[in-house]
C-alpha cells in the first residue's frame, strides 16, 4: 500500500508537495478550507468564476476571506493591551491559495538572502541567519518552477546587479509581454536617476503555453481572480497532483495535527457540513500560509521546548510613491498591475546606502525591488475623494458636484499612477504569531494573534529610500508627487495605517539545523514532528527584498523532493505525469510549448478563449 | 473611431460645466424608473428618501444644474442597487457576488455576470448577519432623516436636504459609500444604469474576453491636458494625506 500524505492547504507551496508526493506514489489528500471556484481541475483552464468585478474583489471580498468571519488580532508589542481586530494581512482561503489573486511577479531572492549571516554579518536587535542551503542550491529548483507556472521575462534585460546576485543559466520560458505606459514612464524616470529599470519577470503567459492563452492584458490583475488562466499560480502544480491522483476536499477546515511521541499520526477536521473528522497519515505538510500553519501548530499542542514556533514572522516593509500628471492620462488600468520594476533599491552597495547605514549604528541597510505603475480602479478611487479628500475641500457639504468634478479628472487614477518598494523585513524574535486568548473565529476556533512592530533597519532604510523614490517621480514628470510609508507601527507614526499589511507573510517556523533557534529542519520537516513537512514561507530564514511566492514554491519543490526520496516505497501510478513529459526544456521554441497530451479535454475552451481574444482586437 | 469621440466629448463636457448635454431618455427613464419594477426591500417612501439623499451625495442634471450633461446616482438607478444588497437574500443564490468569467460588455457572447456565485453554508452565515445589520441601519437611518427634516426627507429643500443629511453621521457614510458602489459597479449589482457611471468617468468598465491591445496598454493616448482648477490644486495640495489613504487601503490588498 502506498504511503498516504495528508497535504493541509492548495496553495502554492500546498499543491507543488502535493504535485511531488502524488507523482512519486503516495496517496495524496489535499484539504482546503476555503471553496473551489474552479470546475475540471485536471484542465489547464479550469472554468472559473472570476471576473473583472471591483465590487466582488475588493469590496465584498470574493477571493478572500470574510474577515468578520475569521478575523485576526493585531498589536504592535506585547504590552498593547487593546488590540486591533480584523484583517491582519489575510490572503486567499480558496482553491489555489494566496496564488489566486496574486500578482504573480517573480523574481529570485538573492545570494546573500540565502547566506545572509555569512555575507553581510550580524545586525544588533536582529536575528540574522543562514538558509540551510545557498542560491546555487535552489537555482536548479528557480528554473523547474519557472518552467511549470510559465514565467515571462528576458534574462538579458536583468541588469547587472540581479545576475550578480541571482545568476541565470537558462533563459524564461516566455519573452516579456506587452509594456505597461505608466510603467515606461516611470522606466523613463529611474534611468534619468541613473538606476536600471527592466521588464518584470511574472508568471504570466506572453504567449500560448502549456494549454493556456496569453494573456490579453485585461486589467484586473492584482487582487483579482485570473479569468483566463493565463496567470495560472498553483494550479499547474495543483493540476499535475490530481492527474496524479491526489484527492482535494475544499471547505475542509484542519484544527489539529494529531501526534504521538515525535510522530504525526493524522489530522482533524471539520467539513462542509460542520462535522468533525479524524483521518490518519504517514506524512502531514503544512502549507495553510505563514499565519494559519502556525496558528494550527499551536492549536495542535505541537511540543515546542524552545518556544520556537511563530518568532522570526516577516511582513515585508512597503513603501508607496504616487505621481500625478496633468498632461496626460496615464491609463495604467489597462495591462498587468505593473510591467517594469527597478533592483537597485534591494542593494545593500548602493551608493551612499552604507554610509546612510553607518550614520544610523547600522552595518548595511537594504530597500528592496521597487515595482514601477499601476493605479487603482474607480470605487477605490471614489472612497478616498469620500473619506479623505472631500472632508478636507467641503467640510461642511462633503458631497455633490465637487466629488463628480473629481472622479471626472481622475487625478487618482486615470492621471496617476504608482511605485512601490517590497523592503526587507529583518528577523526579531518578537515579531510572532500565536493565539489570541480571546478572539475565536466562526467556528469557534481561536484566532492568529499578530505581534509585529519593525527593526530600526526597516524604518531606517525607508528613510534613506523615500527621496529616491520622490525624486525618481518628479524626473518621471509627474506634476505632483507624494513618497509614503504602507506599512506601520507605534515605532513609526507618520505611517498609512496601524497595521501591517502587504500580503507578504514569512516566517515563523524557520529551517535550521538547530531546534533551539529554529523550528523546521534544513528541510522543512518540524524538529518536534519528523513526518511533518512545512511547505509554506513560513520556513523562510530571511525576508529577503523581492516578492515570495517563487522562492516558497522553490523551496517547496525542494523539501518536498527530499521527503519523497527519503520515504519508503512510493507507488507508481499509471497515471503518473512526469516533469520531462509535460514541461518543455528551458527556452524551446514556440510550438513546442503547447504542453501536449495533458491538455486535450481543455483544447476546446482554451482554443475558444484565443479566438475571442484575437478576433477582438 | 466613434469610442474615441465620444470619450474625447465626454471629456470636453467634464472641463465644461457649461456646455449643457443631456443623453436623450435619460430624464424620462430616471422619473419612469421607480414605477416599472417594485423594490424589494425598501417600501416607496423609503425608496424615495433614498433616492433624494443619494442624488445630494452624487447629483446629475435634475439635481445641479452646473451637472448638466453628467448623469448621477438617480439617473444610474443606486437606488435600486442598494435595494438589490439589501434584499440580497431573497434570491437563490443570493446577489453577493456575480458570477463571470465576463459579461457581455466587451467581446462575450453571453453575460455571466447575470447569474451570482452561490455562498457556502459558512459564507451566507457571515452575510446574512452583515445584511440583517444594514437593514436596521437603512430602517433607522431613513426614519433619522425623515425626523431631522421636518417628516418627509424627500419633499425637502435642497439646502435641507443637504444640512440634514451632513448631520447624519454614520449612516452619512455608509450612504455616499453604498452610493459609490452603486454608481461604478458593474451594472448586474442593480445600479450604473446604462453604464452612465462609467461612461461619467469615461472608463470602460470589464474587459474580458477582449482585454486591451499591446498599444492601448503601452502607448499614449494622446495630450489631455486637465485645466487646473481649484479642485485640481486641492488634491495636489492635498497629496500627501491622499497618499497614506490610498497606501492605507492598498495594506489591506486594496
Amino acid at each position: 500500500m502506498a504511503a498516504k500524505a495528508i497535504v493541509i492547504g492548495s496553495g502554492p507551496g500546498g499543491s507543488t508537495s502535493a504535485m511531488v508526493l502524488a507523482e512519486a506514489g503516495f496517496d495524496v489528500v489535499i484539504l482546503e478550507k476555503g471553496r473551489n471556484y474552479f470546475r475540471d481541475l485536471t484542465s489547464p483552464t479550469p472554468k472559473t468564476v472570476f471576473s473583472n468585478d471591483e465590487l466582488k474583489s475588493n469590496v465584498r471580498a470574493f477571493e478572500d476571506p470574510d474577515t468578520d468571519a475569521e478575523p485576526r488580532t493585531y498589536r504592535a508589542d506585547a504590552s498593547e493591551t487593546n488590540p486591533f481586530v480584523g484583517n491582519v494581512n489575510h490572503i486567499p482561503a480558496t482553491v489555489g491559495g494566496g496564488a489566486v489573486h496574486w500578482d504573480a511577479k517573480t523574481p529570485r531572492l538573492w545570494d546573500i538572502d540565502f547566506k545572509k549571516l555569512s555575507m553581510l554579518g550580524p545586525v544588533d536587535g536582529a536575528d540574522v541567519r543562514d538558509w540551510p542551503f545557498s542560491y546555487a542550491d535552489i537555482a536548479p529548483y528557480y528554473d523547474e518552477i519557472e518552467r511549470l507556472i510559465g514565467v515571462q521575462g528576458d534574462i538579458h534585460q536583468l541588469p547587472d546587479v540581479t545576475l550578480q546576485h541571482a545568476p541565470r543559466t537558462h533563459q524564461l520560458p516566455m519573452p516579456p509581454g506587452p509594456p505597461q505606459y505608466s510603467s515606461l514612464i516611470a522606466a523613463q524616470g529611474a534611468r534619468l536617476l541613473g538606476l536600471q529599470p527592466a521588464p518584470t519577470p511574472m508568471a504570466i503567459n506572453s504567449e500560448r503555453y502549456d494549454g493556456r492563452p496569453a494573456c490579453n492584458n485585461c486589467g484586473f490583475c492584482s487582487h483579482y481572480g485570473c479569468p483566463t488562466h493565463a496567470r495560472i499560480g498553483a494550479l499547474a502544480p495543483l493540476r499535475r497532483a490530481l492527474l496524479a491522483g491526489a484527492t482535494l476536499k475544499p471547505n475542509t477546515f484542519v484544527y489539529k495535527i494529531e501526534h504521538n511521541g515525535s510522530r504525526a499520526t493524522g489530522v482533524s477536521y471539520v467539513d462542509s457540513t460542520g462535522k468533525r473528522h479524524t483521518e490518519s497519515a504517514d506524512v502531514v505538510v503544512l502549507a495553510a500560509n505563514a499565519i494559519e500553519s502556525i496558528r494550527l501548530a499551536l492549536m495542535s499542542g505541537v511540543p515546542d521546548p524552545n518556544h520556537q514556533i511563530g518568532r522570526y514572522l516577516f511582513f515585508h516593509w512597503f513603501t508607496a510613491g504616487f505621481a500625478v500628471f496633468l498632461r496626460e492620462r496615464m491609463h495604467a488600468y489597462r495591462g498587468r498591475s505593473t510591467t517594469h520594476h527597478v533592483d537597485d533599491f534591494a542593494n545593500p552597495d548602493f551608493p551612499g546606502a552604507k554610509e546612510f547605514a553607518a550614520a544610523n549604528g547600522l552595518p548595511y541597510i537594504r530597500g528592496g525591488v521597487l515595482e514601477l505603475g499601476g493605479t487603482q480602479d474607480p470605487i477605490a478611487e471614489a472612497l478616498i475623494y469620500q473619506g479623505t479628500i472631500m472632508p478636507v475641500i467641503s467640510s461642511n457639504r462633503p458631497f455633490g458636484r465637487p466629488f463628480k468634478q473629481l472622479m471626472r479628472a481622475s487625478l487618482l487614477r486615470d492621471r496617476f499612477f504608482g511605485l512601490e518598494m517590497i523592503g526587507e523585513d529583518l528577523a526579531q524574535a518578537t515579531n510572532m504569531v500565536d493565539l489570541d486568548t480571546s478572539v475565536k473565529d466562526a467556528r469557534g476556533f481561536p484566532v492568529a494573534r499578530i505581534t509585529y512592530s519593525p527593526h530600526k533597519h526597516e524604518i531606517t532604510a525607508q528613510t534613506f529610500y523615500i527621496p529616491l523614490i520622490t525624486a525618481l517621480l518628479k524626473a518621471a514628470g509627474a506634476d505632483a508627487s507624494a513618497a509614503v510609508p504602507e506599512m506601520s507601527s507605534d515605532r513609526f507614526p507618520i505611517a498609512a495605517g496601524n497595521v501591517p499589511g502587504g500580503a507578504h507573510i514569512m516566517g515563523g517556523m524557520r529551517m535550521g539545523a538547530d531546534p533551539k533557534t529554529s523550528v523546521t529542519d534544513a528541510h522543512g520537516r518540524l524538529h518536534a514532528l519528523s513526518n511533518v513537512m512545512v511547505s509554506d514561507a513560513s520556513v523562510f530564514v530571511t525576508s529577503g527584498a523581492h516578492n515570495p511566492t517563487l522562492t516558497l514554491m522553490a523551496t517547496a519543490l525542494r523539501n518536498a523532493r527530499a521527503l519523497a526520496g527519503s520515504t519508503s516505497r512510493p507507488r507508481v501510478l499509471g497515471r503518473k505525469v512526469t516533469q520531462d513529459e509535460e514541461l518543455p526544456a528551458t527556452g524551446v521554441s514556440a510550438s513546442t510549448r503547447a504542453g501536449a497530451g495533458l491538455v486535450a479535454t481543455a483544447a476546446g475552451l482554451a482554443a475558444t478563449l484565443k479566438r475571442k481574444a484575437r478576433t477582438s482586437d | 473611431m466613434p469610442e474615441l469621440s465620444r470619450r474625447r466629448f465626454i471629456q470636453a463636457a467634464a472641463l465644461s460645466p457649461l456646455v449643457a448635454f443631456l443623453p436623450r431618455g435619460t430624464i424620462a427613464q430616471a422619473l419612469a424608473a421607480p414605477a416599472a419594477q417594485p423594490f424589494e426591500f425598501f417600501n416607496a417612501h423609503q425608496a424615495g428618501v433614498i433616492r433624494e439623499a443619494t442624488a445630494r451625495m452624487i447629483p446629475g442634471p435634475l439635481d445641479d444644474p452646473l451637472e448638466a450633461g453628467h448623469p448621477g446616482a438617480r439617473e444610474a438607478n443606486v437606488v435600486r442597487y442598494i435595494d438589490v444588497l439589501l434584499a440580497a437574500f431573497s434570491h437563490d443564490p443570493p446577489r453577493i457576488h456575480a458570477s463571470g468569467p465576463w459579461s457581455d460588455r466587451s467581446g462575450g457572447d453571453e453575460d455571466y455576470m447575470e447569474n451570482f456565485v452561490p455562498l457556502t453554508p459558512f459564507q451566507e452565515a457571515t452575510w446574512r448577519k452583515r445584511i440583517a445589520g444594514l437593514q436596521v441601519m437603512y430602517r433607522n437611518g431613513i426614519a433619522a432623516l425623515d425626523a431631522a427634516a421636518g417628516g418627509d426627507y424627500a419633499g425637502a429643500s435642497a439646502g435641507k436636504k443637504d444640512s440634514t443629511l451632513n448631520d447624519a453621521g454614520d449612516f452619512r457614510d455608509v450612504l455616499f459609500v453604498h452610493a459609490i458602489e452603486g454608481f461604478l459597479s458593474v451594472p448586474e449589482y442593480g445600479g450604473n444604469q446604462d453604464l452612465v457611471g462609467w461612461k461619467e468617468i469615461s472608463w470602460k468598465g470589464d474587459s474580458q474576453p477582449r482585454g486591451y491591445t499591446a498599444a492601448e496598454i503601452g502607448e499614449s493616448d494622446g495630450l489631455d491636458p486637465v485645466v487646473p482648477d481649484v479642485l485640481v490644486a486641492s488634491v495636489m495640495a492635498n497629496l500627501d494625506i491622499a497618499a497614506l489613504a490610498i497606501a492605507a487601503r492598498r495594506r489591506g490588498g486594496r
